[in-house]
């Protein structure tokens, strides 16, 4: 429409989740709907981009050294839940049956997507394993090829540490009825059965 | 299963179709070029979502048309009546079931078999390993539950591994890739044999019922390697490792596996004449037909895309006498059956992408 506008929505569109029109839709808002919006967006944006930082320790964001999460002394340090990203660290949190730490690994093994070892935040995860207070690392990681092979590849690294690799059960969804489950669910569900008590 | 109705809005160069069958033996006749074997692909489409025709979406979408349209009216020898919907676009397709979406590919494969004879089959024969293996892990993807997982796992952990050869092979996460491999490559090589050596029976008896030939007509399985384990496949990974990493990319494993057509013990590509070829992948259909009848029992439909006409009269006698009774069949033809005797059959007319009843 005009050379700057074009520019804002090319930067928007690049966005995670943002497509032409829903690029379109916000630039529409900041300039023309509600413009008195813009400078309170710059300024949280500016704000947040000078003080969150990666958690030195796990990966999580924070804004000083350590995360909300890490900082917490009410929290169980026996055990490390390694995610791919921040999002699944979320989700976990919010279903508030976790009290251990977590790792952030910011991403999955994909060598055809040029992710390698190097690219992952692995160093810190070793070296917090290789410690006495930590007793167990849970794998939370997706549960695709990339996600296994990661898996596979975490087991082998963390072989010299002297802690219990587990990693979470994929079966039925909670209040889901056997019949509505795909067939490959189904088949994760009983290959991780266990006994009834 | 029956088809009982198909409903088309701009498949190929059909703009707008709506046919109700009632015989189990429809004929679409017509010239070349009209038609006919584009619905034969509409109504294969139904079981898996995919034409049997190379491709993408735009070829099938009629000239001018933003989308494809294809409704299918299904009686199912376990789900009764059922209804599928499919919308195919330039990028990417739709379909639900009774309504329901169908999210998984996975889920829907099997559930609405259908069998396609066609002249190209030969190509089965002549061609590469590569239409070999399509033809198998199809059929497999169709029947036989968790192939397809392990089809597509084995090919994701294929590419990855790959990508780490041609990086050198060196790193740690080369290892991780071949631990999700193995089991796959296993289950592959085991539900293929399996298959092959069931096929392999029944490619024998029906060849002896369509050739006059005394020799035995078979397939037989070419395992690219042997593995009953994940952990023997692993072995063989790391024995081939050298070679693959100076090549770039993973030289043994069942992305290379293939089966011979043989005929009086002698390979058929080589040894067999064209008749004697034809005799062969007719016996293949006829053996997957049987095959997938017994694994899921459903009756898969069965399109007949211009083989009757290259049959000479025996053989087409014999044809029909190998053909269960109650299976219903799709052909095309650019001339009547002869010999089929009026009232047998259920005739359109094609005409431009028209079709009428005869």
């Amino acid at each position: 429409m005009t050379p700057a506008f074009d520019r804002l929505l090319d930067v928007l569109k690049r966005l995670p989740g943002l497509g032409y029109r829903s690029a379109e839709r916000i630039a529409l808002h900041l300039l023309v709907e509600k413009p008195e919006s813009l400078e309170s967006l710059v300024a949280a944006l500016r704000e947040a981009a000078g003080s969150v930082r990666p958690c030195t320790r796990c990966g999580n964001i924070a804004e000083g050294e350590l995360c909300a999460i890490c900082a917490d002394p009410n929290r169980d340090r026996a055990s490390i839940c390694v995610v791919e990203h921040v999002p699944d660290l979320i989700a976990m949190e919010r279903s508030g049956s976790y009290r251990g730490l977590y790792h952030v690994l910011q991403g999955k093994l994909a060598p055809i997507r040029g992710v390698g070892p190097d690219a992952l935040n692995i160093a810190p995860l070793l070296e917090r394993a290789g410690s006495d207070e930590v007793r167990e690392v849970i794998l939370a990681l997706s549960n695709d090829v990339e996600g296994e092979a990661t898996c596979h590849w975490l087991s082998d690294q963390l072989a010299g540490s002297n802690v219990r690799i587990s990693r979470i059960g994929f079966g039925l969804p909670s209040g889901g009825g056997v019949v509505f489950a795909d067939p490959v669910t189904l088949k994760s569900a009983l290959e991780g059965r266990r006994d009834y008590l | 299963m029956k088809l009982s109705t198909i409903r088309l809005q701009n498949f190929r160069n059909i703009a707008e179709a709506s046919l109700e069958f009632g015989r189990g033996r429809v004929f679409f006749v017509g010239a070349n070029g009209q038609g006919k074997t584009n619905l034969l692909e509409a109504i294969g489409y139904v079981s898996a979502l995919r034409a049997f025709r190379p491709g993408d979406n735009r070829a099938l979408i009629r000239d001018g048309a933003g989308e494809a349209g294809i409704g299918y009216v299904l009686e199912h020898e376990r789900t009764g009546r059922s209804e599928v919907i499919v919308r195919i676009r330039l990028r990417g397709k739709e379909a639900t079931l009774d309504g329901e979406p169908v999210r998984r590919l996975a889920d829907y494969l099997g559930r609405f078999p259908t069998v396609l004879f066609s002249s190209g089959d030969i190509q089965l024969i002549r061609g590469a390993p590569a239409g070999r293996r399509r033809f198998l892990d199809l059929h497999l993807a169709g029947c036989e539950p968790g192939y397809l997982e392990a089809l597509q796992k084995y090919h994701r952990a294929l590419e990855h591994r790959n990508r780490l050869l041609k990086e050198g092979g060196a790193g740690s996460a080369l290892k991780a890739f071949e631990r999700e491999m193995a089991p796959a490559a296993v289950r592959l090589i085991a539900a293929r044999r399996q298959a092959m050596e069931k096929l392999g029976g029944l490619v024998e008896a029906f060849h002896g019922r369509i050739s006059d030939g005394a020799e035995t007509g078979t397939v037989a399985y070419r395992p690219d390697v042997e593995a009953d384990s994940a952990e023997a496949f692993l072995a063989l990974l790391a024995k081939n490792k050298m070679r693959d990493v100076q090549v770039g990319s993973t030289q043994r494993g069942p992305h290379r596996d293939d089966f011979a057509f043989r005929l009086g013990g002698k390979d058929a590509a080589i040894f067999a004449s064209e008749g004697q070829q034809r005799a062969l992948v007719l016996a293949l259909r006829f053996g997957q037909l049987r095959d997938v009848r017994e694994r899921s029992g459903v009756a898969p439909l069965v399109l007949a895309d211009d083989v009757l006409g290259e049959l000479d009269p025996v053989r087409r006698e014999r044809f029909w006498a190998a053909l269960e009774d109650d299976v219903q069949l799709f052909a095309t033809g650019t001339t009547l059956p002869g010999n089929a005797g009026e009232g047998q059959w259920q005739v359109f007319r094609v005409e431009a992408g028209v079709f009428r009843e005869a």
